[in-house]
């Protein structure tokens, strides 16, 4: 007995030492996961307690469910759940569908120079950062702004549109800013998906007579299908972190029923009102939808016997 | 296996062990450095401009004071989310002024009791600093004192010369219309209408906007604040205190309150009222501003001050581009009431923090900061760098000294005023020259743009205060209530109610302003505002009001 258990170790060791540097990394990360995904975990008690920063977690009051009711009887709070979800599916559809599309029409490009030209040019707008992006949509968006100079031209408008004031245009100009700002950065990994089918099978339907179109529908699009279940699958549980900057930078008074996300009223109410419990039950909330949504595309994609995530 | 997870628990003790190092290690706290210096920091959770490290002046008062402290200023985040972070993660500097989180710091004990260091004699200009009855004004509800308000509190007497609020106009509408006397809005807005019909752009070319309106987040106080105003009374900020039945009164109801929008509402049809107004950024608003083709506002003056310096680059002040106030009422007969003198706002102050290592030290560093020579440090600047000294005593600036003075770098690298610890307004302790220099009445009068200047003689005026009408008295002990509402949490359902007008007025109020029907705006706007039950707001308002007039009654 005593001689097996002394093999099982002596066998682990041999192999942890043959894995030296690998098992030093793993354990950097498991160690960079314990701190920054694991341990905050605990301050989740906050939101079952009035909770009060003199006295901090371990002598604040708890109070059940409190919070929680008191949260969904906030008929801001539910404004912002459907705030959050729409522009989170506006924004998961549009850079979606915008990304492949421009995937495939890039591919399609036989100049190389020119490919690779509109390829750097496109990604460029996702190294800004929100805040220069809000900036250039408050001045093309301006009533003497480009848009509205050129919406008075062309006669659609006689007099120049205030696109912030209007509440039903928020979530497009959010959707059209994001799809600006990410596609040519998100059409990178299509095309790398596009580069890796294997040549020989758009000779072989060049042989059977295929056009572009045809190429495009039943080969180029079957070839990235995995690539696309897979980030579809990862970015629907991401669908309630449809943003905080764009919305917080771009909303004002007059859209606020329509531009504030989860994320705000947890900034709004847990730092700016002090109500932390408030704040985290919020918080709590969105990890347990994010968490149902991913279970449930997972599930469906399995049902659908494509790829899946686990 | 085991030693595998030795290994890990290894690490991630090592990790930890670190981290919590790394914490330590930025604790706040002052440092002597090698010349026996104290430094202490300071955060005032308000926008502000650093100055450099090595700053003159700033070492000119270490000499004298033994200290010196490194202050930051709020960027890019409201004055509450700043401070809520900073409470979060539980490390404070050794001052620390949250404006509108203060109440937020008391509650987290984040601030040392002061009213014992006060009491002992020690400190003895910043214990005068306050009469007893105003240090009495700022215990809080466990009998101490947590901040000492820096502000409001002229030496001898007040020198201002600037109103905080008014409804403000460019000096070329008024010399257009031949300086008349505008009292009431609808005089105010006829005007604004009858310049634009006539002259509907700039000498260049660009179009005016007659009106707009600032909107921008906490700053929309100047689209729902005037009709307080406009009915004769003071600024009590959030709501209107009758001063003879001493009962309070919500001015986002009352007719004045329906009359001023119904106005705003016919004028922003007509194409008065900029319709870019509720959407704008404060940044926005400023640079409009600055092309000088607003012609008029409501705003306080302290938040486009800089405008006065960029018209003036472009030169379009000979175009008269600059704003003069014009304290105006809803009816001929209501009493102006934009101005009142100085009172002590209990709701904000500086106080130190429980990181601080060193109390007696920063409170020195405070009272010393209130001695002549360093109140003139603070103001003026060097004998002979920053100012001449005449014969008579009377301190004067030359030209080549103001255009110094109004230098981004020089300031920085030269002048320290200190701004947020607690200072004297009104005079220096010589009783003939103004603390600010600003105020100086030889200087004040010859800094003016040249429109400004022939504005104000043409209504017989010598400074923005005594154009935008009288200086009244403070209305009573209570006044300004703002610095209780100010205090108010989401803990209280009053608290919880005003959190919530807020929400409802910023967005229901332009929305009244744009609307095509009028009444049906307003009743809309009404519904809204009801829901949010305003009454429990009152009730705690009212409460405060009467504790206020009983504590000032054991006083007398």
């Amino acid at each position: 007995m005593a001689s097996t258990k002394k093999q099982v170790s002596k066998f682990t060791w041999k192999e942890f030492k043959k894995q030296k540097v690998l098992m030093i990394w793993a354990a950097v990360f498991v160690v960079y996961g314990l701190i920054f995904c694991y341990i905050p975990l605990f301050g989740w008690l906050m939101a079952f307690q009035d909770y009060k920063p003199r006295t901090g977690i371990f002598g604040s009051e708890f109070v059940g469910m409190e919070k929680f009711t008191q949260l969904f009887s906030d008929n801001t709070f539910l404004e912002v759940i459907r705030n959050t979800l729409a522009m989170g599916v506006i924004n998961l559809v549009l850079t979606f569908v915008t990304a492949i599309a421009f995937a495939i029409l890039l591919n399609e490009i036989r100049l190389t120079i020119g490919k690779k030209m509109v390829q750097t040019i496109s990604y460029l707008p996702h190294f800004l950062s929100w805040i220069v992006v809000t900036g250039i949509l408050h001045d093309v968006l301006a009533s003497s702004g480009i848009v509205n100079e050129l919406l008075m031209n062309f006669g659609i408008v006689d007099k120049s549109v205030n696109f912030f004031a209007h509440p039903e245009y928020f979530w497009w100009i959010v959707g059209i800013s994001n799809v600006w700002k990410e596609t040519g950065w998100n059409a990178i990994i299509y095309l790398a998906a596009i580069t890796a089918i294997d040549p020989s099978l758009y000779e072989a339907a060049a042989i059977d007579g295929a056009g572009r179109w045809a190429k495009i529908k039943n080969i180029i699009i079957p070839g990235i299908m995995p690539t696309i279940m897979i980030l579809l699958l990862i970015n629907v549980g991401n669908v309630l972190n449809a943003g905080f900057e764009v919305q917080y930078l771009l909303g004002n008074g007059l859209v606020q029923s329509v531009s504030q996300t989860i994320d705000i009223y947890v900034l709004k109410w847990g730092i700016s009102q002090n109500d932390y419990a408030i704040g985290t039950a919020a918080g709590i909330f969105k990890s347990l939808v994010s968490i149902v949504l991913i279970v449930v595309a997972n599930q469906l994609a399995k049902r659908a016997g494509g790829e899946r995530l686990f | 296996m085991k030693m595998k997870k030795l290994a890990t628990l290894l690490l991630a003790a090592a990790m930890l062990t670190t981290g919590f190092a790394g914490c330590k290690n930025s604790d706040s706290g002052s440092k002597d450095t090698e010349g026996g210096i104290k430094e202490f920091t300071a955060f005032y959770a308000v926008p502000g401009t650093e100055i450099n490290d090595d700053n003159e002046i700033q070492a000119k008062i270490a000499e004298i004071t033994g200290a010196t402290c490194k202050e930051t200023w709020l960027t890019g985040q409201t004055a509450s989310e700043a401070i809520g972070t900073m409470i979060a993660g539980g490390e404070y500097p050794d001052f620390i002024d949250g404006s509108d989180g203060t109440a937020a710091l008391y509650d987290a004990g984040a601030l040392v009791a002061l009213d014992e260091y006060l009491e002992s004699g020690d400190y003895p200009n910043l214990t005068k600093f306050w009469s007893e009855a105003e240090w009495d004004k700022v215990r809080q509800d466990d009998g101490h004192i947590y901040w000492i308000p820096q502000f409001g509190n002229p030496y001898e007497k007040s020198m201002a010369t600037d109103p905080a609020e008014a409804f403000w106009i460019q000096t070329r509408v008024l010399k257009w219309a031949d300086y008349p006397k505008i009292e009431t809005v609808d005089e105010y807005f006829k005007l604004l209408e009858d310049y634009n019909k006539a002259n509907p752009t700039m000498e260049d070319g660009t179009e005016n906007i007659p009106f707009t309106i600032l909107c921008d987040d906490w700053r929309y106080f100047c689209l729902e604040n005037p009709p307080q105003f406009l009915d004769g009374y003071p600024n009590d900020g959030s709501v209107i205190v009758d001063p003879d039945t001493k009962k309070i009164i919500d001015y986002n109801t009352t007719d004045t309150a329906k009359r001023y929008f119904q106005k705003l509402n016919e004028e922003y049809h007509k194409g008065i009222v900029d319709p870019e107004s509720f959407t704008q950024s404060y940044d926005e608003y400023i640079a409009k501003l600055s092309t000088g083709r607003v012609l008029g506002m409501v705003d306080q003056k302290w938040q486009f001050q800089q405008v006065y310096d960029t018209i003036k680059q472009q030169g379009l002040s000979e175009e008269g581009c600059n704003f003069v106030p014009l304290g105006i009422r809803i009816d001929k007969d209501t009493p102006n009431q934009w101005q009142s003198e100085d009172a002590i706002n209990v709701a904000n102050g500086v106080g130190i923090s429980v990181s601080c290592k060193d109390v007696e030290g920063a409170l020195k560093f405070l009272n010393d900061l209130l001695s002549p020579e360093v109140r003139i440090l603070r103001g003026w600047g060097i004998e002979g760098v920053d100012y001449e000294v005449g014969e008579d005593g009377v301190f004067t600036r030359t030209d080549e000294q103001w255009a110094n003075v109004s230098n981004a770098s020089y300031k920085a690298s030269h002048m320290c005023p200190y701004s947020y610890m607690p200072n004297y307004t009104g005079v220096l302790e010589d009783g003939i020259n103004a603390s600010d220099p600003n105020q100086q009445p030889t200087e004040f009068y010859k800094s003016l743009p040249a429109d400004v200047q022939e504005c104000l003689s043409a209504y017989d005026c010598e400074t923005y205060s005594e154009m935008c009408g009288p200086i009244n008295p403070v209305p009573g002990p209570w006044f300004p209530m703002y610095s209780f509402s100010n205090t108010m949490t989401t803990s209280t359902p009053g608290g919880t109610a005003w959190t919530k007008m807020g929400e409802v007025k910023h967005e229901q109020l332009p929305k009244v302003v744009m609307s095509s029907d009028f009444e049906k705006g307003w009743s809309e706007y009404m519904a809204a505002y009801n829901e949010c039950k305003p009454e429990d707001f009152l009730k705690e308002m009212q409460e405060e009001l009467d504790r206020r007039i009983e504590e000032a009654a054991k006083h007398e």
